[in-house]
């Protein structure tokens, strides 16, 4: 229900949301029970429903309308006249009866074949509508394919370009004391498990969720605990304050943005107070990163600048939130020949923009107080 | 001086287009004119009387104003709109026939002839006035040229009446008093009403009380299913059927009440909103017809039937006295918008009385 705005002074919408949380409260405590259900949906009693009910309703109304027995009383209770009225009236009656009967008859058939065919209609798939829906669906799958170039060699695509497990593991080390020893942590978008098996050897009951099943499948071969699911899908599944921290490596450039937003909002759901949110990206800031390496994976949406991923999770409510880059470039500028004054400046300017930090994790801490 | 006719298939009591009817006449007497007033039925008091339709065809002249209260079909307006004088057609809606139809036959035909008839008395009709722009616009989809909205002249002196002392004494104990007055009618959804009581009893105060003001007699069908529905959700004990009712009891009712609900899905005007808001009664009212150009700003107006949520609303109402005080004050404000001095100017300008 809507309530129009009112400049009486009184807030509606704070009055609705009250009456809503009441309505809550009495089903909880039982006062609104399936009785009380019952009773506000009871219909009217002695007669056919309220005709405008029924145009409400008409598919459901039709049965019970095209079935009902119509009942004339010819019996007229005229004082004198009385008798020959009602025999008059059973005369006619008697005479018509069967060209009123077939009457009758065919409108019933009518009726009957209108009502069938109006929920055939409804009920049946149209023809036109199936085509579209097809072409609609068929189209959204094929721009889904083209847009993760879900035709790729992807095996190949890994063996030319991936990390390797000890650069992958070196990355990581620093990050992994973040989390509480023994906590529960979620490894979200965890691959091959590499640092899945770090955060086990570290002492902390982790586990890996990853949309690729074969990297699942190669997690779980060496005894880790991985499942195949998508991250913000996995993340609706888990109660409030249920972790421990949340890793989170080369997912976020994966993903759209609205995306990316939804997971930081379930992340900070599920993270206990406090917990930490750890996310590495390409750096974006880096222009050899931003502007080559970056579309070395077709399946990259968007590289993400450190300060806007600093404002999501802040945004999103997250505190103490920082931002770490890491994985110096190897090729640079050599600046120790050069000596000092603006041609060194302008060459440490280059370093900086050029060949700067491959990567960079934002850290954020699940608010102490949530805010909704 | 022209004369001023005016005529209404039916006049009675404690009815607000009889009361509309009285009104004119009598704002027409004061600023000089002669005015009389006709009908096919009457049982209304009238100073100067009601005098028989008939009368009309010897005495309208020329230069006369003819003015035609319209609410239902009437063959008689066929040939009232043949008449020679200035005609104005004063529009107060015909419930539409869906509403009656499979619970009172004879109404669902007479409201289906009543739309009929309109739009046939379109072209004769020199000015169609809507008591509100809802039903103005009807005018115009029936084809009426020439169209303008004068409110309902209301004459709020006639409510400072003495409460009737034994309506007010009959209810005094009780606590919450739901109030909703118009005669009993499927599309005034009194039923909905009844189911709304039963919740409220059972969730909010089982001690809630229906007051439902309004004549019966018109719709004999629907209110005795009214009845059996509150048999049947065993609230039969809170259900209070007051009837067509005295000036003074209404005014008692209004005063007495905790908060007036209207669920009706149709409403070309809706003059007991006002006369609620008039007694600081907080109005609680799903948005139908003319609903919303009634209430204005003021009222808590829901456009859901959700019979829970306004159970509910009724009862933060009740509990509320800050926000009974506020819902009074722009109750006032907008009753003044309706100020008799107002709709008489408006009523003179549009109708050339």
């Amino acid at each position: 229900m809507t309530t129009a705005p009112s400049t009486s002074g009184v807030d509606v919408d704070a009055l609705m949301n009250e009456v809503r949380a009441r309505i809550a409260l009495r089903r909880e405590t039982g006062r609104y029970s399936a009785g009380v259900q019952a009773a506000l949906d009871r219909p009217l009693p002695g007669g056919a429903p309220l005709f405008t009910d029924d145009l409400a309703d008409p598919l459901r109304a039709l049965p019970e309308v095209i079935d009902a027995d119509l009942t004339y009383d010819p019996r007229s209770r005229k004082r004198y006249a009385g008798p020959v009225i009602t025999l008059a009236r059973r005369t006619v009656i008697w005479l018509l009866r069967f060209w009123v009967g077939d009457i009758v008859e065919r409108q019933d058939r009518v009726n009957r074949l209108l009502y069938a065919a109006i929920r055939q209609q409804a009920l049946a798939p149209s023809p036109l509508g199936e085509a579209r829906l097809a072409a609609i669906e068929s189209a959204l799958a094929r721009r889904d394919r083209d847009e993760n170039a879900a035709n790729l060699e992807w095996r190949y695509l890994a063996a030319r370009f991936s990390g390797v497990e000890s650069q992958i593991r070196a990355q990581a080390e620093p990050f992994v004391a973040l989390f509480p020893r023994g906590g529960r942590v979620l490894d979200l978008g965890s691959g091959r498990g590499f640092v899945l098996a770090l955060l086990k050897e570290k002492g902390l009951d982790a586990y890996g969720v990853d949309i690729d099943g074969a990297a699942v499948a190669e997690s779980r071969g060496r005894g880790l605990d991985a499942r195949e699911d998508d991250a913000e899908a996995h993340l609706r599944t888990l109660a409030d304050q249920s972790l421990d921290g949340i890793y989170s490596a080369h997912v976020a450039e994966h993903v759209l943005p609205g995306k990316l937003v939804e997971i930081l909002r379930q992340a900070r759901r599920v993270l206990k107070p406090g917990a930490p949110l750890v996310m590495a990206t390409p750096n974006a800031a880096t222009l050899t990163v931003s502007a080559h390496t970056f579309y070395l994976d077709p399946s990259h949406r968007r590289p993400i600048p450190p300060e806007l991923f600093q404002f999501y999770l802040e945004v999103e409510g997250f505190t103490a939130v920082e931002v770490r880059s890491y994985a110096r470039s190897e090729e640079r500028l050599n600046e120790d020949g050069v000596p000092d004054g603006a041609i060194r400046d302008n060459v440490r300017l280059l370093n900086r923009v050029l060949f700067g930090d491959r990567d960079y994790v934002v850290i954020g801490r699940a608010p102490t107080t949530p805010i909704d | 001086m022209a004369t001023v006719h005016h005529f209404h298939p039916t006049l009675v009591p404690a009815d607000a287009i009889s009361n509309h009817v009285v009104a004119l006449h009598e704002l027409a007497r004061r600023a000089g004119h002669d005015s009389r007033v006709y009908a096919i039925e009457s049982s209304r008091d009238l100073d100067g009387g009601v005098q028989p339709y008939r009368r009309l065809f010897r005495a309208v002249q020329a230069d006369d104003t003819l003015v035609l209260h319209y609410s239902m079909g009437n063959e008689v307006f066929d040939q009232l709109v043949k008449l020679p004088a200035r005609k104005i057609l004063i529009y107060h809606n015909v419930t539409p026939a869906e509403f009656f139809s499979g619970i009172n036959p004879h109404a669902a035909l007479h409201a289906q002839l009543g739309r009929k008839q309109l739009a046939t008395l379109a072209a004769p009709i020199d000015l169609g006035v809507g008591v509100s722009d809802y039903n103005r616009r009807e005018l115009e989809a029936a084809g009426f040229a020439r169209t303008a909205v004068v409110p309902l002249l209301i004459d709020w002196t006639a409510y400072d009446a003495a409460p009737d002392p034994a309506v007010l004494a009959q209810w005094a104990a009780a606590r919450t008093k739901i109030l909703f007055v118009g005669r009993i009618s499927p599309h005034k959804r009194q039923d909905d009403l009844i189911r709304l009581i039963a919740y409220e009893r059972a969730c909010v105060d089982p001690e809630a009380q229906l007051i439902l003001v309004g004549s019966y007699r018109d719709q004999p069908q629907y209110h005795g299913r009214l009845r059996a529905l509150a048999e049947e959700l065993g609230v039969a004990q809170a259900v209070t059927f007051a009837g067509s009712v005295s000036l003074a009891a209404l005014v008692a009712y209004y005063r007495t009440a905790t908060a007036f609900v209207s669920l009706s899905e149709h409403e070309g005007f809706g003059v007991p909103l006002l006369e609620a808001m008039r007694f600081d009664l907080p109005v609680i009212a799903y948005d139908a017809g003319a609903v919303a150009e009634t209430l204005g700003d003021a009222g808590l107006r829901v456009k859901g039937r959700d019979l829970a949520e306004i159970a509910e609303l009724v009862g933060l109402v009740a509990e509320r006295p800050e926000l009974r005080a506020s819902l009074a004050l722009s109750g006032q404000k907008r009753v003044a918008e309706f100020s008799t001095a107002r709709v008489e100017k408006r009523t003179r300008d549009v109708l050339g009385l």
